[in-house]
């Protein structure tokens, strides 16, 4: 048994040695694959499609469909662009019903039991935002399994409990922004921190784990000190960056944000500690939530992509999997305005590079 | 006596009426409510809440509270993946143990109470974040996933066509309502709770009564925690996280006192389905997850309202 374990440990260490050797917290263990320090784009590897098939789903092509999107939670910035891309790409096919409901708090329970009573009241599909990529899984298999269109978007399920994914941005591509723009903001030899939602919320996991490797190979002096987990809750990350900042005073030199609530709060710590300037925020946030600090000059660089975009993608690729023109082994879908998107590792469907928001761009959008 | 037993009636009796009303009204409004499979598969949804509910009775009549058993199940989920993957303990040796230290963080909750006077509130508030940052702490932060098939059985899995859980929450009732209506214990519950003093001079032992039923509490949030973590077919730590309300709401609604001293097992279980048909039904006929919650505090208020106008009549 003991060997099995030391095996095993060997194997994962191996296999994500980069986030280990570096010792970040809040990543997972999944292997990581951090792009070229330059410009070079990452190469998409040709993978067999690995996502589910609902089972005996009627013939709904050209049809009118009624569908439901159960994000993370409702009533935050980031899901209401969503639902506003949605609504968009529904109002231009003219014949999709569509509708967002889920629970309040981000939490994998209450969402479950949401998406439960969708499948019992018989939609044609569902949209989805994980909030645990395994413990979704089962009721997403059952919805399948009762012939309805499972699409996800924002944060995956496994690969089979959904037939597509609409994948915002590759992980490695929004770590090496990240890391990029805070190794400019900062210097290469300075110390950072992270705020995160939980070490456990797959998307920033994720993230972290890339960062840890694309730092550990592009910039290997950047020091990291600590993640701290705030639940995407206002007041909680507010207080988190400000405990930060008193507990490794002159020593932090950074705060990078993993979620859209986070960044600004971290932001807003900063600027009533009086240190905007010496201390930089550099994060995933929402533009409009960001704009006050930017035009301070606080904030020099917010990384993200479009989610009215996602939203909006995620609509075009379920109506093709519900007409039956996105099939498995296809290599590209299209998406209204967003032209042809390419497919990515088997059954996800890649939105585009990260957008870094700044001063000069940040007035332009208003989500 | 009889008194207070009529006024119990009348209270499970406008709850019965509310709850027929609520199932009539519902299944008017969608084809799906009164479907066999929805009506299981409900039944399934509930089972951790109704678990936790059923010593939160007792605990209440006692007139104490339970505000720990989200972060007891959280950290017995938590538990079970480490005791598993961790240590390497074969899967029903680390559910057993799971379930033991849920009994053990439930009898330190009644040590607290009964040994320093602590008030129940403000003993498991504490104990609700202990819990909750023992959690986060021992997971690392990290999801166990990856269980053997044979451990869904218990959360996804049907015995005779009825989903696993749902037994065992009727078997767990029916218990709860025998020890609480028939036995010497069930009785010293209600004395403990209508006047403590009393039942003290009387010669029950409160504390000995408190301690068991803390500890009852923790049990079961551990065996909830189990069933929780097969449902799911994953550990984190962040499980269980409000459950405490939601066991509150189905305990109150269900007309324990909690002033305590009042109360009923057939109360709880009512009050539980009331809720769980309530945000199934309303969800089913096309109201959005923030309606449903004012409907629900709604149903509450009216329920609790009209009870105590027809117990002040009845007492009166």
């Amino acid at each position: 048994m003991k060997t099995k374990t030391i095996l095993m440990a060997a194997s994962l260490v191996l296999a994500s040695s980069a986030a280990y050797a570096a010792g970040w917290t809040g990543g997972d263990d999944l292997p990581t694959n951090p792009l070229a320090c330059d410009a070079t784009p990452g190469e998409v590897v040709a993978k067999p499609y690995d996502g589910g098939v609902p089972t005996n789903a009627p013939d709904r092509n050209g049809k009118k469909i009624t569908v439901v999107d159960v994000p993370k939670l409702i009533g935050v910035g980031y899901f209401s662009a969503t639902t506003k891309g949605q609504a968009e790409a529904a109002k231009e096919l003219g014949n999709v019903d569509v509708k967002t409901d889920g629970p309040t708090k981000a939490n994998i329970d209450e969402q479950i039991t949401f998406i439960d009573n969708y499948v019992t009241s018989g939609v044609d599909g569902i949209l989805f935002a994980a909030n645990d990529p395994v413990a979704i899984a089962p009721v997403l298999k059952k919805a399948l399994a009762a012939g309805i269109n499972v699409v996800g978007y924002d944060a995956n399920s496994t690969p089979d409990a959904r037939q597509w994914f609409v994948n915002q941005a590759e992980f490695n591509g929004v770590a090496k922004s990240l890391v990029d723009n805070l190794a400019k903001e900062i210097g290469e030899d300075s110390a950072f921190a992270i705020v995160t939602s939980t070490f456990t919320t797959p998307n920033q996991a994720r993230w972290i784990a890339e960062m840890a490797a694309y730092a550990a190979k592009c910039h290997p002096k950047l020091e990291f000190l600590e993640t701290v987990e705030a639940q995407e809750d206002n007041v909680l990350s507010f207080n988190q960056a400000t405990t930060l900042i008193n507990k490794h005073g002159d020593k932090l030199k950074g705060i990078v944000g993993m979620t859209s609530v986070a960044t600004p709060a971290a932001a807003e710590a900063v600027t009533q500690s009086g240190l905007c300037g010496k201390v930089a925020v550099v994060g995933l946030a929402t533009p409009n939530a960001m704009k006050p600090y930017v035009e301070k000059d606080c904030v020099k660089s917010v990384v993200l992509w479009n989610p009215v975009d996602l939203g909006y993608a995620a609509m075009y690729v379920l109506r093709a999997a519900a007409d039956g023109t996105l099939k498995p082994g296809d290599t590209s879908v299209k998406a209204g305005k967003l032209g042809e998107l390419k497919v990515v590792n088997g059954s996800e469907i890649l939105l585009g590079s990260p957008f870094v928001f700044d001063k000069s761009n940040i007035g332009q959008f208003d989500f | 006596m009889t008194l207070s037993l009529r006024s119990f009636m009348r209270h499970e009796a406008v709850l019965g009426i509310l709850l027929v009303l609520v199932l009539f009204v519902l299944a008017q409004q969608s084809d799906k409510f009164f479907t066999t499979a929805n009506i299981l598969n409900q039944g399934r949804l509930m089972t951790e809440i109704g678990l936790i509910a059923l010593p939160m009775t007792f605990v209440i009549i006692t007139g104490g509270i339970d505000l720990s058993v989200g972060s007891i199940l959280g950290l017995c989920a938590i538990l079970l993946g480490v005791f598993w993957q961790n240590l390497g303990l074969p899967l029903p040796a680390a559910m057993a143990l799971a379930v033991c230290v849920g009994a053990l963080a439930g009898l330190v909750n009644g040590l607290i109470i009964t040994r320093f006077k602590v008030p129940p509130l403000i003993a498991t508030l504490a104990t609700l974040a202990l819990y909750r940052g023992l959690a986060e702490g021992i997971s690392q932060a990290r999801s166990v996933r990856g269980y053997p098939e044979w451990f869904f059985v218990l959360g996804q899995g049907e015995v005779l066509g009825v989903p696993t859980q749902l037994w065992i929450l009727i078997v767990f009732a029916i218990g709860a309502a025998a020890i609480l209506g028939l036995t010497t214990f069930g009785r010293a519950t209600y004395a403990v709770g209508a006047n403590e003093t009393a039942a003290r001079f009387s010669g029950i032992n409160v504390d000995r009564t408190k301690l068991l039923i803390y500890t009852a509490s923790g049990l079961v949030s551990g065996i909830a925690a189990v069933i929780f973590v097969s449902r799911v077919s994953t550990t984190r730590s962040d499980m269980g996280t409000g459950v405490e309300l939601d066991v509150i709401t189905a305990v109150v609604l269900g007309g324990t006192s909690i002033f305590g001293g009042r109360g009923t097992i057939i109360g709880t279980v009512v009050g539980l389905i009331l809720v769980q048909a309530l945000k199934n039904g309303l969800a089913l006929s096309g109201v959005k997850g923030d309606g449903t919650i004012v409907v629900i505090g709604v149903v509450l208020i009216f329920a609790i309202l009209a009870s105590n106008l027809f117990s002040r009549n009845g007492d009166g």
